[in-house]
């Protein structure tokens, strides 16, 4: 299957996946021990639902961190 | 005196970005220098092996820490309210704060705020829960607009962000503040120079939004003093009452009893 992370194409063998899952696979340890929120083609995800969100084919994730801003 | 935000009452009527600085320390010094307990700051996509986010994340929680304060995320670079809503939902699970500073941008050589996609955004983000602070124009119709959906706080640009270019349009400035007695107004961007900040003040606008003015001075540290000065300085103009304009001299020294070689006639 597959998935866009932070718009880089990502390849996942498993037919199923979940958003829990993919994060695992694509996140390195800084920052998945990190502070992140992830949104789903757009649509926010929260935190409760990222074991339970089944991702499907050319879904675009996108993860983002805490940066300085005015 | 002191600024209060949804309730929340703050020291300082400054709000300040985080942005721009020489260093990491330098955000930190200045910030703390200036006195703000609101400190703005942002969510990005993060390279994997680009590790400085997670330190400047550390960095930010030790100022809001140390000043007492409190974050204010912002939805910059959002061009749609769709887009909008959903930083500030991830802004809000990650930051643990309902407030946020509303940019939804609509043109990309001036960065104005897109009005209509504006309103859109902070009625959805008012429905489900947020406290908005709108980045808007110095437009009077929406700045109504945008109070009766329910902020409380409202951040007309003083110019466009980052320009320096202190207070392009003081009229419209002047005519918000006099047509929304109640609502709590913070001008936002474009504050170049200290004296900028303490005419807004001076108009009777509660606090001042700035970055650049302060990031991207010679002596970041120093520039954040004078802003804290100068927005102490305008403040206590207002409330002690500015004199009224004339359109002639006045002479300030009492003229009675002045000396008989001052009387007319007399050589």
């Amino acid at each position: 299957m597959n998935i866009y992370i932070n718009g880089k194409n990502q390849k996942l063998d498993a037919k199923q996946t979940t958003l829990a899952m993919a994060l695992s696979m694509f996140l390195n340890d800084n920052q998945t021990n990190s502070s992140f929120a992830v949104a789903i083609n757009g649509e926010f995800i929260g935190k409760e639902y990222y074991d339970k969100t089944v991702l499907s084919t050319d879904d675009s994730i996108d993860v983002l961190f805490p940066i300085v801003g005015g | 005196m002191s600024l209060t935000i949804y309730g929340q009452p703050l020291k300082s009527r400054l709000l300040i970005g985080s942005a721009l600085y020489p260093s990491p320390q330098i955000m930190k010094q200045a910030i703390l220098a200036s006195q703000s307990q609101v400190v703005t700051l942002s969510l990005k996509r993060q390279n994997p092996a680009d590790k400085s986010g997670a330190k400047i994340w550390q960095y930010l929680q030790e100022v809001v820490e140390q000043c007492q304060g409190h974050l204010l995320p912002n939805t910059a670079g959002c061009k749609t309210a769709k887009e909008a809503v959903t930083l500030a939902k991830m802004s809000r699970e990650i930051f643990k704060t309902d407030w946020i500073k509303l940019e939804v941008i609509g043109d990309d050589y001036n960065l104005q705020p897109d009005p209509i996609e504006l309103l859109s955004a902070t009625e959805q983000l008012i429905n489900a829960g947020f406290k908005v602070l709108p980045y808007c124009t110095d437009d009077l119709v929406l700045c109504q607009r945008l109070y009766d959906l329910g902020c409380q706080v409202i951040m007309p640009w003083a110019s466009p962000i980052g320009t320096g270019k202190g207070l392009m349009n003081p009229y419209n400035l002047e005519t918000i503040r006099l047509r929304l007695p109640e609502a709590t107004l913070i001008l936002d961007a474009g504050i170049g120079k200290p004296s900028d900040a303490c005419i807004a003040m001076e108009m009777g606008y509660d606090g001042v939004l700035l970055n650049s003015a302060v990031a991207l001075a010679d002596n970041p540290v120093m520039m954040a003093k004078a802003f804290s000065a100068a927005l102490q300085a305008g403040e206590q103009g207002y409330v002690a009452g500015i004199m009224q304009q004339r359109q002639t001299a006045h002479p300030s020294t009492p003229t009675l009893d002045t000396p008989f070689w001052h009387q007319p006639g007399v050589s």
